[in-house]
């Protein structure tokens, strides 16, 4: 098991999270949903694992590259 | 055998040659995992192909009889070669002497194989690790004097490096630790692409060391960092991946600007209709689709060569075939700023219309597109003047283009789908919409009064939102003739092809009217 940090590709604000630590997730599932220009843009799991910890709350403006979330994995 | 010792001497010093800097620098290079450049090269070209110019130029020691005692040769291994068949240039440094520096490179080597890349109009791929023939600080004690970068004599690689851009398919391959002169031969390229063992950078780590930041060459050029700047191109993990990125990168060209991209034979049906279309784009305006699966229905199976995807990625660009003819393929990606043309997207566009123009591809573009980057960062990136280059970038093309638009086209960078000043084709999916302006957030700013002057001014915005969206139909711009035609998204791929069919002898084989810059 280790840490895979999950970084954001935009910067944007973070509209909706959906995952919650603990949960088991495959690649490809919706983490969170950040909005830009108006589109809600989801963040996938890069792989399977579990949710370690979430680091930014909904309202929050996020930044290109930032890690938002850390999977165990 | 009248010249029987002469021969002999002639292949001695070509086996000397091919020994490049010695068996430890050859093991050296093979245990940091990386190919000689002569592995390079015959990994890349046809079998076979590879005929060598000056291999026996070198640096050579003799004894007091004038026996040949030592021989180190050049560090530019050059030649020409065919890939696929069609002739090529070959140029390569040869990291094993001298790290590929300029102390060993004798300067007129690399040239020759740009000048005979351009007056033999022939596709260079450039194999570049080390300082690219750049000069290493031990130069200025062989040569017991500075160089003036550009003085008298010395300017022929900086004009060759971005000349031929204007004249032949260039590639870059960086395959090592680039630097210096070796960083701008591999930008100054129409398609680069660097393993991800590798790193570029204009000084390394050392040199970055005295302005007090200790970085790693991965920390200050790895690939991430060059993808992610548009710097490089594309990263792969092995050398032989980089080469057959190169092969497939030149099928799509013509070997010089004076001829035309190769039309090949199609398997693919040039009418299939694929309903996926149909589901393609979601109904909520709010929700980002995949374009990539898109780009894939709709041109020759398996024929998608996308280009530069970490960079400026609100737009996806990249060459494919409609009925086996090449087009340069620009898409926008909703997941990046739901497709919003960003400061380093307007930069791509310029490169990528450019590199059309240069080859006479066809131009497809598959458009949604809310408008340009809003916002502070946008703004501090200056958006609106790489925007508006984007947009003379468009309008000065010459080659058939054709635009769908997917879903949205508002504002300026709506504007910028099509050149401005001659005809082209045009659909809209029946998911399109557009604006000058798009409606939520201008409601408020425009109907001010009204709102405020209301009762319950939320019901008011609703209602005047609700209004104002009844017009915004394409079927109502299109009963006024605003935009020639609606399609069903299954016949686009049928509509594209029809379109290369019309532009196939549209495209002439001549100089673009500029000259492409990296």
């Amino acid at each position: 098991m280790a840490d895979i940090a999950v970084p954001v590709e935009i910067t944007a604000s973070v509209w909706k999270i959906e995952a919650t630590p603990g949960q088991a997730v495959a690649a490809g599932d919706v983490l969170m949903i950040l909005e830009s220009m108006k589109m809600e843009i989801p963040v996938e799991s890069p792989r399977a694992g579990t949710v370690k910890s979430i680091l930014v709350a909904e309202g929050d403006q996020v930044n290109e590259g930032q890690v938002v979330l850390l999977l165990d994995a | 055998m009248v010249w029987q010792a002469e021969l002999d001497e002639l292949r001695q010093r070509e086996a000397l040659a091919r020994q490049m800097g010695g068996a430890d620098k050859v093991k050296r290079q093979h245990d940091g995992g990386r190919l000689t450049v002569r592995e390079r090269v015959d990994a890349l070209v046809d079998p076979g192909s590879f005929h060598e110019t000056g291999t026996i130029a070198g640096k050579a020691q003799y004894d007091a009889t004038g026996k040949l005692e030592e021989f180190t040769p050049s560090n530019c291994v050059f030649g020409r070669a065919a890939i696929d068949g069609r002739p090529v240039v070959v140029v390569g440094d040869d990291f094993t002497v001298r790290g590929g520096s300029a102390d060993a490179t004798i300067r007129e080597k690399p040239l020759m194989a740009e000048r005979l890349a351009n007056e033999f109009q022939l596709p260079i791929i450039r194999i570049i690790e080390g300082s690219g023939g750049g000069g290493s600080v031990k130069t200025i004690e062989t040569t017991g004097r500075a160089n003036l970068p550009n003085g008298v004599g010395g300017g022929g690689m900086f004009n060759y490096s971005t000349l031929n851009m204007s004249v032949v398919p260039v590639v870059g391959l960086g395959l090592g630790s680039v630097a210096g002169l070796g960083a701008a031969r591999l930008a100054a390229s129409h398609y680069s692409v660097m393993t991800k063992s590798s790193a570029m950078f204009v000084a390394g780590p050392p040199v970055v060391s005295r302005l007090g930041k200790e970085v790693t060459k991965q920390e200050l050029g790895g690939w991430e960092i060059q993808c992610r700047a548009g710097g490089v191109d594309h990263a792969v993990d092995t050398e032989e991946e980089a080469f057959a990125c190169a092969r497939r990168f030149l099928s799509y060209l013509p070997s010089s600007v004076h001829g035309l991209p190769p039309i090949t034979p199609c398997t693919d049906d040039p009418e299939r209709r694929d309903e996926a279309l149909m589901a393609a784009v979601p109904r909520d305006r709010r929700r980002v689709y995949q374009m990539r699966p898109i780009i894939e229905k709709v041109v020759d199976e398996g024929s998608f060569f996308e280009m530069g995807r970490m960079f400026g990625r609100s737009v996806i660009t990249g060459l494919a075939r409609l009925n086996g003819q090449p087009v340069a393929l620009m898409a926008s990606d909703p997941f990046f700023y739901g497709g919003s043309w960003t400061a380093d997207a307007c930069q791509k566009v310029v490169r990528f219309v450019d590199l059309a123009e240069t080859f006479h591809l066809p131009v497809v573009y598959l458009m949604d597109c809310p408008g340009f980057m809003i916002g502070l960062e946008a703004e501090r990136a200056a958006t609106i003047r790489h925007g508006v280059r984007a947009m003379a970038a468009v309008n000065q093309t010459t080659v058939p283009w054709c635009t769908i638009v997917i879903r949205n086209a508002f504002g300026v960078a709506g504007a910028v789908h099509q050149p401005a000043g001659r005809l082209s084709l045009r659909y809209a999916w029946l998911s399109a919409r557009w604006g000058s302006l798009p409606l939520e957030g201008g409601i408020e700013a425009a109907y001010r009064a009204e709102i405020d002057a209301a009762d319950d001014p939320a019901a008011k915005l609703a209602e005047i939102e609700e209004r104002l969206n009844l017009l915004r139909s394409p079927f109502r711009t299109a009963e006024t003739f605003w935009v020639e035609e609606i399609i069903d998204p299954r016949d686009t791929r049928r509509l594209l092809c029809d379109f290369a069919k019309l532009a196939e002898p549209l495209r002439r084989p001549q100089p673009s009217r500029l000259q492409m810059r990296p």
